[in-house]
């Protein structure tokens, strides 16, 4: 907790850039280059990184394809396991941009700092979404005008908080200190830099594609529509929502592949032994195996009897908030200095519960 | 508007594309090869919200009204698709298209430890009691429960008969008679997936090619291999056969 008092000087440092250039349209061509080239870019890192490793070590060609064909299965493996919460996630998005008006949210949301964050944290109970679901939700809400500290808890803890996660950790772990422990450190982590982000004005944070009051265009027209029509362009937001998000996780998808076809795994879980290490190398693999946090809880269990309770309960916590790719879709958002405090202020929040549940409860 | 039609053109493409490409991995039962069974379901209702979604393109240039034509137009602009996004989107189908599917195997393990019944490093610790089957009906998992949860299992298995299948790797710590029999155990994806193998001995082991599915009928004998003490498996028979329907084994 000692580490987020100097944190919170942060939002004010935000408001100092207020400067900063405004919208470039995506039309850009200059930006949409420079995208192909990032993107192009990265595909050819990896496989040159798929290549570089096997051509070094002097093994046949077949080897390679070997290598390459399980690069394949494992990124499709992650994109088909999680298009189907991406999905209901941009269709949550796409309800939310027809039919939630924006007053609702203005009326009922609590305006001072910490009840505000409480209330984004518990947003996860209306809107059950995992961490690939939770992005369109999210900037959907920030378009409806959704203050950046309750948007920012919401992200965070929605992927815990919510009834199919826990219910599914009940399902591995029953009643216990992995599920209570899980639930409650991650509405905590979620609420703390909700509270950090209380100062920042949401046009500070956010992506400029993100047009915040965006409903307010919307708002008239849609009310004359009727019912099949809303329906109807609530699907086409869907739609948008789930494209524009999909480049996200796939870049994601792709750069996790990469990373478990080379990293070798077992060595990591070699290092983490004791009650700090085994913390930290939990951490690392649940940002490299970017598993969907409605069904990591089973995939925690089977680590259960080898590594430190704290370790367990810091994967269950800090994997559904962050892991290489929902930072990826953290960009589809955020602005590239928010999201790296995104990463860090989780990490470093989930690493000190881990490591002071082995010092002081056991491991 | 010309632009707008190919924009929606595009997207209902790639929408539909993607949910008709999860359709055919769910058809020809590939689907099995990137995720645990128990969520083939919302991947089946992923295919029918993609094709729904994709098709609500289709009719939103017979929306008539004027106000819905002016905010559809605003919207337009904040969600144009570049074609660089588009190909990025594309990729999964051209992946699944070009890349014919294969479950993961012996190349996978060359970063991942395969867990070998009583090494210490498994990634598996769930020592739930072995069931019930009859020594020949269970897989390799269950074998491998059963190392977990008996300390003496080097002993006591003596003599019992194994029939399991699983794919071939050659451990580069075995000698020339013995080889490894192998599944990926998956819990959601495969991800996570981690490698069970069980010790066979076969005598012409150098003829077996890395992940060749076969079926391994035999009893256990002890052994010792590299450092390790654990049962062997003396393998009677190893029979090449397809790879199984789900090639995977689920915890």
């Amino acid at each position: 907790m000692l580490t987020n008092k100097p944190r919170e000087v942060y939002p004010a440092d935000l408001s100092l850039d207020t400067t900063a250039p405004k919208p470039i349209p995506v039309t850009n061509p200059r930006s949409r280059i420079l995208r192909w080239v990032l993107t192009s870019g990265l595909i050819a890192l990896v496989l040159a990184a798929l290549f570089a490793d096997t051509l070094t070590s002097g093994v046949g060609k077949a080897f390679l394809l070997q290598r390459f064909q399980t690069f394949v299965t494992i990124f499709l493996g992650i994109f088909i396991e999680a298009a189907p919460f991406l999905l209901a996630g941009s269709l949550v998005s796409g309800l939310i941009e027809v039919f939630l008006d924006q007053s609702l949210l203005e009326r009922y949301l609590p305006k001072r700092a910490l009840p505000a964050a409480l209330a984004g944290a518990m947003l996860g109970m209306i809107f059950p979404v995992c961490e690939c679901g939770v992005v369109p939700v999210a900037r959907r809400l920030y378009e409806k005008g959704l203050p950046s500290s309750v948007g920012v808890a919401f992200l965070l803890a929605a992927p815990v908080v919510n009834p199919i996660v826990i219910a599914s950790t009940y399902a591995a772990f029953g009643w216990g200190p992995m599920l209570w422990g899980r639930v409650i450190f991650s509405f905590l982590v979620a609420t703390v830099i909700g509270l950090v982000f209380h100062l920042a004005k949401s046009q500070d944070i956010l992506q400029p594609r993100v047009h915040i009051g965006h409903a307010h265009h919307q708002h008239e027209p849609t009310v004359k529509l009727g019912l099949s029509a809303r329906l109807h362009q609530a699907l086409n937001t869907a739609g948008d929502d789930f494209l524009d998000v999909a480049r996200y996780l796939i870049m994601g998808s792709l750069l996790a592949a990469t990373m478990q076809t080379l990293v070798p795994q077992n060595l990591l879980l070699a290092i983490g032994r004791g009650p700090i290490m085994s913390v930290l190398a939990m951490q690392v693999l649940a940002f490299v195996l970017s598993v969907c946090s409605t069904v990591d809880a089973f995939l925690a269990l089977a680590f259960s009897g080898i590594f430190t309770t704290g370790s367990i309960l810091t994967f269950l916590t800090f994997g559904p908030m962050v892991d290489i790719k929902s930072s990826l879709m953290f960009l589809g958002v955020f602005q590239r200095r928010v999201v790296f405090y995104l990463i860090v202020l989780p990490l470093l929040l989930t690493m000190l519960i881990g490591i002071f549940w082995n010092l002081n409860v056991g491991i | 508007m010309q632009t707008t039609k190919i924009q929606n053109a595009v997207k209902a493409l790639l929408l539909i594309g993607l949910g008709l490409f999860f359709y055919s991995r769910l058809v020809n039962g590939t689907l099995f090869f990137y995720i645990n069974q128990r969520f083939v379901g919302f991947t089946l209702v992923a295919v029918f919200g993609l094709i729904l979604v994709g098709l609500s393109y289709r009719y939103e240039r017979h929306e008539p009204t004027d106000d819905h034509d002016h905010n559809h137009e605003h919207h337009e602009h904040d969600h144009r698709l570049s074609w660089g996004s588009a190909l990025l989107i594309a990729l999964p189908i051209v992946l699944g298209i070009f890349v014919s599917p294969q479950p993961l195997g012996a190349s996978a393990l060359t970063n991942r430890e395969i867990n070998s019944g009583l090494n210490p490093l498994n990634t598996l610790g769930i020592a739930r009691a072995a069931s019930e089957k009859s020594s020949t009906e269970k897989n390799i998992m269950d074998w491998w429960k059963t190392f977990r949860t008996s300390p003496t299992a080097n002993t006591e298995l003596i003599g019992q008969k194994v029939d399991v299948i699983g794919f071939v790797y050659h451990e580069p710590n075995f000698g020339k008679d013995h080889f490894m029999v192998a599944r990926f155990v998956v819990s959601c994806c495969v991800a996570d997936a981690s490698a069970l193998g069980l010790a066979v001995q076969w005598p012409t082991t150098a003829s077996l090619k890395d992940d060749q599915w076969v079926e391994i009928k035999g009893t256990w004998v002890g052994g010792q291999l590299a450092q390790w003490q654990f049962p062997v498996l003396a393998a009677q028979s190893v029979t090449p056969v397809e790879v199984p329907n789900q090639p995977y084994l689920y915890p």
